[in-house]
């Protein structure tokens, strides 16, 4: 058996089922070796980005290690943003390169660049393989390193002579022992229990330690009011009563006043990130902070944890449940405030009565929430649309919702869903997308088609890049510089050159229409959304501004609109 | 060209002992760069197919942080911070 074989022969005793690649000539021992093994289902995607995208997405949406493949060179930079988009939102990725021949490495060989070392900032972890031997044994704990802990993509890049040599060597054992012993939470406790104004802040990493359903029966026994990250959405399901939704620039009113007004703030599997905190003097300035996570070096690195507990989170939630179910929480009036703001504060998308208007991105993504099954699995990409899917789209759980949550990669969305399809064979999986990030990998269309997957493509088309033309419209004085998408292609007609049907609709009674036949088509299908140019995504906090100063176009003044500007 | 960080910056002085493998110090002075630190002077040793490397970085930002960050590294057996030295009157260039 040689290296390429080994690989193959690894991922089927892991149990990974479906890879994303593109071939080249460093890999091609790889790809020769699954002409022959029919056991690793291999998606040839359009571009290596899509690869890492797709593999992303696919972990997302199952919780299972994404594998993505490519060959040395442009392969291997084109997959990069894929994989620091994995990075930063700690995504469990394994990625495989071919390197040019160990004698030509360092030799500016054709389609040799330096991988280990450009990549070093975007991986949990990486290697160079230097010899077959060393195959195995890098293999298992690479697998086990992308998993573990904090997960992480992982990559592993192999140089051409060494995929084709003989390996001899037996895999080593390196499953790392379960870490479920669990820490002192008497200090935690103890301030939830003295807290009289508690807040549950949720975040990302409640899915990524397969802790939903410690955490919902958490949530539930202490029936504490609760926020959510962008990347926490779905943790609370959709029908909690004390979610207040996700806090932060594009936030509810009601989360971001229950972050202003707390005394405790328990953060879960979240890192503070500067989109949820806003300026961080002004962040829950009344709060002390319990901050659980797995990962320690997130305590205090950007808020100082009264309590900072590191763990297994399904340990931890199951031990503070225990606890308070013992001896429950006394916090009637703050639930009640909480209530209160929720029912004045939360998102509205008031649907158009005049059949004849423009359709309102709010109003559709409502429509869309409304209509698709419950298992529907969206996958955004990054701009306007994507805030309005956070803030109207009902999840009931969080793998539902692919988000490029902390680089924010356009072009994420189309090989996202293309990989929680294959994922979730059977499932709905609509990639809800702008015009702006729909051209950013428009190419996996042709990846759609080939395997006949069934994903939905929603093209939420403004004509421009919405969201830097609302900042520009707010903070630049309304000096728009290079956001106009005017000359876009007619999408209807591109969707079909790839013989994917599609419909275009642009008024309010279009809507349900549109949404009910692309939802009951058996195959994929792009429905073409046209949306005002000038519709901006509220409520909004200024980039570096505290979550007080939310500005809301219902509430806003002429001197609000000079103050934002000055 | 000084920088306005380097008026402030403190003194540290970190041991690590980390796997001696391709890029081991590109990814230890990669996290330091990153974190917001300068490396000031640098001497490694290798032993047992390990590096031990004494670090003498310069930076405003707290160094725990930085620990943090470097414990976190695959490949790191053990990070060691000392006494900070002293205030750098920093001749950063």
């Amino acid at each position: 058996m040689n290296g390429a074989q080994h690989i193959l022969d690894a991922f089927h005793r892991h149990n990974i089922q479906t890879v994303f690649g593109y071939p080249g000539g460093c890999i091609m021992p790889l790809y020769d070796a699954l002409v022959d093994d029919v056991r690793v289902e291999h998606v040839l995607c359009r571009h290596e980005q899509g690869c890492a995208l797709a593999a992303d997405g696919y972990a997302r949406a199952s919780g299972k290690l994404g594998v993505c493949i490519a060959t040395s060179g442009p392969g291997a930079t084109n997959l990069i943003t894929g994989v620091a988009n994995a990075h930063r939102d700690s995504i469990p990725m394994l990625v495989i390169t071919g390197q040019v021949p160990s004698a030509l490495i360092g030799t500016d060989a054709f389609q040799e660049t330096d991988v280990l070392g450009m990549t070093l900032g975007i991986v949990k972890h990486s290697y160079l393989i230097e010899s077959a031997a060393e195959i195995p044994g890098i293999l298992e704990e690479a697998m086990d390193l992308a998993q573990s802990g904090r997960p992480g993509p992982v990559w592993i890049d192999i140089p051409k002579d060494i995929l084709l040599e003989d390996v001899t060597a037996a895999p080593m054992n390196t499953q790392a022992q379960p870490n479920d012993t669990c820490p002192d939470l008497e200090s935690a406790i103890a301030l939830l229990r003295t807290a009289r104004k508690p807040l549950l802040y949720s975040g990302g990493g409640i899915s990524l330690a397969h802790a939903e359903e410690s955490f919902r029966a958490f949530a539930e026994c202490s029936a504490m009011p609760a926020v959510v990250t962008l990347k926490g959405i779905g943790n609370s399901g959709k029908h909690s009563a004390h979610n207040l939704g996700m806090l932060g620039m594009h936030g509810s009113r009601a989360a971001n006043r229950a972050v202003d007004e707390c005394d405790l703030l328990l953060v879960i599997g979240a890192r503070l990130d500067d989109r949820a905190t806003g300026k961080l003097d002004g962040f829950a300035p009344n709060a002390r902070t319990i901050h659980i996570d797995a990962d320690a070096a997130e305590f205090n690195k950007l808020r100082s944890a009264d309590v900072a507990l590191r763990g297994d989170l399904n340990t931890i939630l199951g031990e503070l449940t225990r606890a308070l179910r013992e001896t429950p929480l006394v916090i009637n009036d703050w639930r009640k405030q909480c209530q209160a703001w929720r029912t004045t504060g939360g998102f509205q998308a008031a649907d158009n009565e005049e059949p004849l208007a423009p359709i309102t991105g709010p109003a559709f993504i409502s429509q869309l929430s409304r209509t698709a099954p419950d298992d529907t699995i969206i996958a955004c990409d990054v701009g306007q649309h994507q805030m309005w899917v956070a803030q109207h789209y009902q999840f009931d759980h969080p793998r539902h919702h692919l988000t490029s949550g902390g680089l924010g990669t356009m072009g994420f969305g189309l090989p996202a869903a293309i990989g929680a399809q294959f994922a979730n064979r059977e499932s709905t999986v609509i990639n809800v997308t702008g015009d702006g990030s729909f051209m950013m990998n428009a190419q996996e269309l042709a990846t759609i088609r080939r395997y006949n997957l069934p994903v939905k493509l929603i093209i939420m088309d403004n004509q421009c890049l919405g969201m830097v033309r609302q900042q520009q419209e707010l903070f630049y004085n309304n000096r728009e510089s290079q956001i106009n998408l005017d000359d876009n292609p007619d999408f209807v007609a591109m969707a079909r050159a790839f013989d994917i049907p599609a419909l275009k609709i642009e008024r309010t009674d279009q809507v349900r229409r549109g949404i009910e036949t692309i939802l009951a088509y058996s195959g994929p299908m792009l429905l073409h959304v046209a949306i005002a140019r000038e519709e901006n995504v509220w409520p909004i906090v200024k980039p570096g501004g505290s979550n007080k100063e939310m500005i809301d176009e219902t509430r806003r003044t002429a001197a609000d609109k000079k103050e934002m500007t000055a | 060209m000084k920088t306005e960080s380097s008026h402030n910056a403190t003194s540290y002085t970190i041991t690590c002992r980390m796997n001696h493998e391709a890029a081991a110090l590109e990814r230890l002075c990669q996290v330091v760069r990153i974190r917001g630190f300068r490396i000031a002077k640098m001497a490694v040793d290798t032993a047992d197919g390990a590096l031990d490397i004494a670090l003498t970085i310069q930076g405003t930002r707290p160094v725990a942080m930085l620990q943090s960050q470097l414990e976190k590294l695959h490949t790191v057996a053990e990070v060691k911070l000392a006494a900070p030295v002293a205030a750098a009157a920093s001749r950063i260039a």
